[in-house]
């Protein structure tokens, strides 16, 4: 079977994974575990069609079956594969986790959230892979349409319905504006094929257009300040194994369709655009990790953490598409790579980071940090899962984060070389806003994994808490093992993805490995070797070992003390710090960054008010109908009625009659 | 350099500094107490205090999980690493091979990760304290120093520190107003690094009892401590490798190595000198006032920038 029919089979096994859960949806334990299994061996063969597709260089697929608005056409070049293969790692290990996790809905449900569930992998799935506009669009919709599903899954909670109206209607006006851009090229090529947008004769002016809606259509979806703020009420609401698929790939799909059109098809003409691009990943980058900092919601927090993610993802786009415009090659291909490299480390981070919130709140039923505390003790697996990602996150050399960060500020070394005069000033400051970034982004961490995880519990619940089940646990190991292979393994998955970076920029492979280190093209600019640097810290160990045995450390004996040390007064949990004041000092040092979001949520909040008055002032207009259509109609049925209930007197002699006319009627009619 | 004399100088690098911190802190301390008119402890109180705690039974809290027991050992480890990249008696970067600027910014940040993340876990007041200051100032002074670091690396054309540090040594860098700029923020930044006053916040011994340090006690207080004046020492040979390497060797040979390592005691206990004067002259700042002197030194940074761009 070649890539493409692999990824079919895989598309297909999670359409009938959510049927089946669908079909089942009266018997709770055999929906979850057939939709957890059935996508998870459809994610393996979504895994299996990427590496094929990588092996086989491109495989397309076309059928003029539905020519009403060109033919329907899948491709799978090296980008596409390795969004399929992002994609398909995390749901492999979201389906295997949603095994356990979904138990937490029993009773309300679970057949329709397998369904919903596969669905929105599967329309993922296809985004990535359609080559015509016009089936991207299906696509999308039907991705926006399942995921607003899983949104508004918990619809007790009116919270949750609002953040799915907001979301529903951003994405909305997203979508609509990347329509736009479509129908542009579309009224100047005759066709929504992408292979003829591709020579499109559009003059430069028309092209910004384009551009422009394309990023801020885009951008609604990924996430980017100022128009994330569904996103933040949005992820945190679905069920959490739909919120690592939600924050982990959703919002790069997003990415997907922007590199795609403006970078792919369009080849990023101007330098602006891509400067537009890094000024946006700027300050999403800032303002998302300055607004997660300050939360007490664990799972906002990482939807914040989202944004921030998104810019640095948006940072190295930005970068590439500048180093093509300026006919850069080297510094397109490490921009590239440094967004590719970003974006799945992300997916894979974040994912492990959503699952173990989720497992929070499935054993401590919270999701506010300062109910928790301590949790290492009753779940250490967990704790120790979520630690991983919490590392990762926070760029701590050597696991995958610093990787694609280090990428990113090399990227920015060499525009800072450009002889652009934007570039050449701005660059450097973008690697200082990365740096700090990078600091809050530790400050962040530690708070959500210190107050979450250690310390004394807070509440009874925190101490009730028990180990998650193996089958959550075994969905988080699968996404600890990518973190450190990505990160460790940045010698060997550099090259791969230094290709596809290549491929997207259209620009020649750099050499960006060799032996155990990667470097940006050049060797002398910089090299790192992560392999290197952990055999090395894992080394010194040695050091603090051997003074502990040589000064006789090792005979001295532990004693572990109940209490922590409080002036003699008694101890109480509440004396710990908690999230809340432990980010108090940078509230305060960051105030108008804070009076900021209030700024940037004024209008967008506006515009949902508006929506939602529009929707209220509906049944206003009822009474108008019902007194010019409505009851007219109404009046006439009844006297008809009336006339007809003449003719039912109850009589059974009188029936008779009737079916003897009938009978002459109708054999006058035959005979006649 | 060959790889193999490389190896061998990190090594040598890594010793040096595992041996050197307690006496550079010693000396520090001694210092301070001759500036006040007091006796002071000898110079070795240090090591005596490492020693002792080494063999004293070591208590821990009943909250605090592997992240307690495991962060002494992430500091030393981190520290050591730090000062294997960093230049100290060769020119080149012994580990340059491995990792360059931006590999010992993040590595300084594992440290700070683990040690706030350790106070945390005590569960105790001050620990909890001492870990929002740590990353609080983190915050702060990281962007400059990546600010600083970048600079010197667009001045030599690599983000490796041997190429920075050869370029400064060789004069290929010469000492133009960007580069003593920079030198000022980078010695404010070694300043905060190393906790002296007025920014001993996360650390600071008379209202939050040491801060993260609060629960240690026995051979986790020892390692502790160890770890920090490594790493108060590791700041210290950057800023030296960055903006004053003379005397480092272009080659390896046994004199040249000697007299590098003599260079750089005397240009390490002149910094600590200086930094004890600054300190002793000092009084302590309130904590929320702290961003506003770090505002200064940005803008330092800033200046050092902007020089960078004109080219004086």
């Amino acid at each position: 079977m070649n890539a493409i029919q692999l990824l079919l089979l895989s598309v297909l096994t999670f359409a009938a994974a959510g049927l089946l859960s669908l079909a089942l949806r009266r018997f709770d334990q055999a929906a979850r575990i057939f939709s957890g299994l059935g996508g998870g061996a459809a994610s393996v063969l979504g895994l299996i069609a990427a590496l094929a597709a990588f092996a086989e260089k491109s495989a397309a697929f076309e059928w003029t079956g539905l020519s009403a608005f060109g033919h329907f056409a899948l491709r799978m070049d090296g980008f596409s594969a390795f969004m399929v293969g992002a994609i398909s790692l995390l749901a492999l290990a979201a389906s295997i986790y949603s095994i356990g996790y979904v138990h937490e809905y029993r009773g309300r449900g679970c057949g329709e959230l397998g369904f919903f569930n596969n669905i929105f992998i599967a329309a993922m799935l296809m985004v990535v892979t359609v080559a015509n506009a016009f089936y991207f669009l299906i696509f999308w919709e039907l991705m926006t349409l399942a995921s607003y599903f899983l949104v508004i899954f918990e619809q007790e909670k009116k919270e949750s319905v609002s953040a799915g109206y907001l979301y529903f209607l951003i994405a909305h006006i997203g979508t609509a504006l990347i329509m736009l851009s479509f129908f542009i090229l579309y009224q100047n090529t005759g066709s929504f094929d992408f292979e003829s947008f591709r020579n499109s004769t559009l003059p430069l002016g028309a092209k910004s257009l384009i551009f422009l809606l394309a990023f801020f259509g885009f951008g609604a979806k990924a996430g980017i300040v100022p128009l994330h703020i569904w996103l933040p009420r949005a992820h945190p609401a679905a069920p959490s194994h739909v919120s690592a698929l939600l924050s982990g790939v959703m919002i790069k799909t997003a990415i997907y369709g922007l590199i795609r059109l403006c970078v792919d098809i369009l080849g990023a003409p101007l330098w602006w655009w891509g400067f537009v691009v890094l000024c946006f990943g700027g300050l999403s980058a800032l303002l998302g990790i300055v607004y997660a900092l300050d939360e007490r919601d664990l799972k906002r927090l990482l939807a914040y953490s989202s944004v921030e993610n998104v810019g640095i993802i948006l940072m190295g786009v930005g970068v590439g598409m500048m180093g093509m415009s300026l006919q850069l090659p080297v510094l397109a291909a490490v921009g590239f790579l440094a967004a590719l490299y970003h974006l799945l480390n992300h997916a894979m981070f974040k994912g492990l980071l959503f699952m173990g919130a989720g497992a929070v709140v499935y054993s401590a039923h919270t999701r506010n940090m300062n109910e928790m505390g301590g949790l290492a003790r009753a779940m250490p697996w967990t704790s120790f899962v979520f630690l991983v990602g919490a590392v990762a996150i926070s760029a701590i050399p050597p696991l995958n984060g610093f990787v694609s960060e280090w990428f990113v500020f090399q990227s920015l070394f060499i525009a800072s070389k450009s002889t652009l005069g934007v570039l050449h000033i701005f660059a450097p400051l973008f690697a200082v806003l990365l740096g700090l970034v990078g600091a809050m982004a530790a400050m962040t961490f530690v708070k959500a994994y210190g107050t979450a995880f250690t310390g004394q519990p807070r509440t009874v619940h925190a101490k009730e808490a028990v180990e998650v089940p193996g089958s959550m646990l075994t969905g988080m190991s699968v996404l600890v093992v990518a973190v450190v292979l990505l990160g460790l393994g940045a010698p060997w998955v550099t090259p791969f993805l230094g290709q596809v970076a290549a491929q997207v920029a259209n620009v020649p492979t750099e050499t960006l490995a060799s032996g155990l280190q990667i470097f940006p093209a050049n060797e002398a600019q910089g090299v790192l070797s992560t392999p290197i640097v952990f055999l090395l810290l894992a080394g010194l160990l040695a050091f603090p070992l051997v003074a502990v045995f040589a000064l006789g450390g090792h005979r001295a004996g532990q004693r572990v003390d109940s209490d922590p040390w409080a002036c003699g007064y008694g101890y109480q949990p509440q004396m710990g710090v908690s999230a809340t004041n432990f980010a108090q000092p940078m509230r305060a040092a960051y105030r108008p960054l804070y009076g900021l979001r209030a700024l940037a949520q004024r209008p967008l909040d506006g515009i949902a008010s508006l929506a939602k008055r529009f929707n209220a002032s509906l049944p206003s207009a009822e009474p108008v109908i019902e007194r010019g259509l409505t009851q007219p109609i109404f009046a006439f049925v009844r006297t008809v009625g009336g006339w007809v209930q003449r003719l039912q007197m109850g009589d059974l002699r009188m029936y008779c009659l009737y079916i003897f006319l009938a009978l002459a009627v109708l054999l006058i009619v035959i005979f006649k | 350099m060959t790889t193999g004399s490389l190896i061998f100088i990190g090594l040598l690098q890594a010793l040096l500094i595992a041996a050197l911190a307690p006496l550079f802190s010693g000396f520090a301390r001694v210092l301070r107490a001759k500036m006040h008119s007091r006796h002071g402890p000898p110079l070795l109180q240090n090591y005596y205090d490492l020693f002792k705690l080494m063999k004293r039974q070591e208590i821990l809290p009943e909250h605090g999980n592997f992240v307690f027991r495991i962060t002494p050992y992430v500091t030393i480890v981190s520290a050591l690493l730090v000062v294997m990249i960093v230049p100290i008696l060769a020119a080149d970067s012994p580990f340059g091979w491995v990792g360059d600027m931006i590999l010992v910014v993040y590595l300084l940040m594992l440290a700070r990760f683990f040690t706030s993340l350790a106070g945390l876990a005590s569960g105790s007041t001050f620990g909890g304290m001492g870990a929002r200051r740590e990353l609080f100032v983190s915050a702060l002074v990281e962007p400059l120093i990546l600010l600083v670091l970048f600079v010197m690396s667009l001045l030599a054309d690599s983000t490796n520190l041997g190429a920075i540090s050869r370029g400064v040594a060789t004069g290929a860098i010469p000492y133009l107003a960007t580069v003593w700029l920079g030198m000022v923020a980078f010695a404010f930044v070694v300043f905060v690094e190393a906790g002296k006053l007025p920014f001993d916040l996360s650390e600071a011994e008379q209202e939050l009892q040491e801060g993260a340090l609060t629960e240690y006690s026995g051979r986790g207080l020892a390692l502790m401590q160890w770890g920090f004046y490594m790493k108060q020492l590791a700041i210290v040979s950057l800023f030296i490798a960055v903006f004053v390497p003379f005397g480092t060797m272009m080659t390896p040979s046994l004199l040249g190595g000697l007299l590098a390592l003599a260079l750089f005691l005397v240009k390490a206990a002149a910094l600590y000198f200086i930094a004890a004067i600054l300190e002793n002259a000092m009084a302590r700042i309130r904590f929320v006032k702290a961003p506003s002197v770090t505002w200064i030194a940005v803008g330092v940074g800033l200046l050092c920038f902007a020089f960078y761009l004109v080219r004086i």
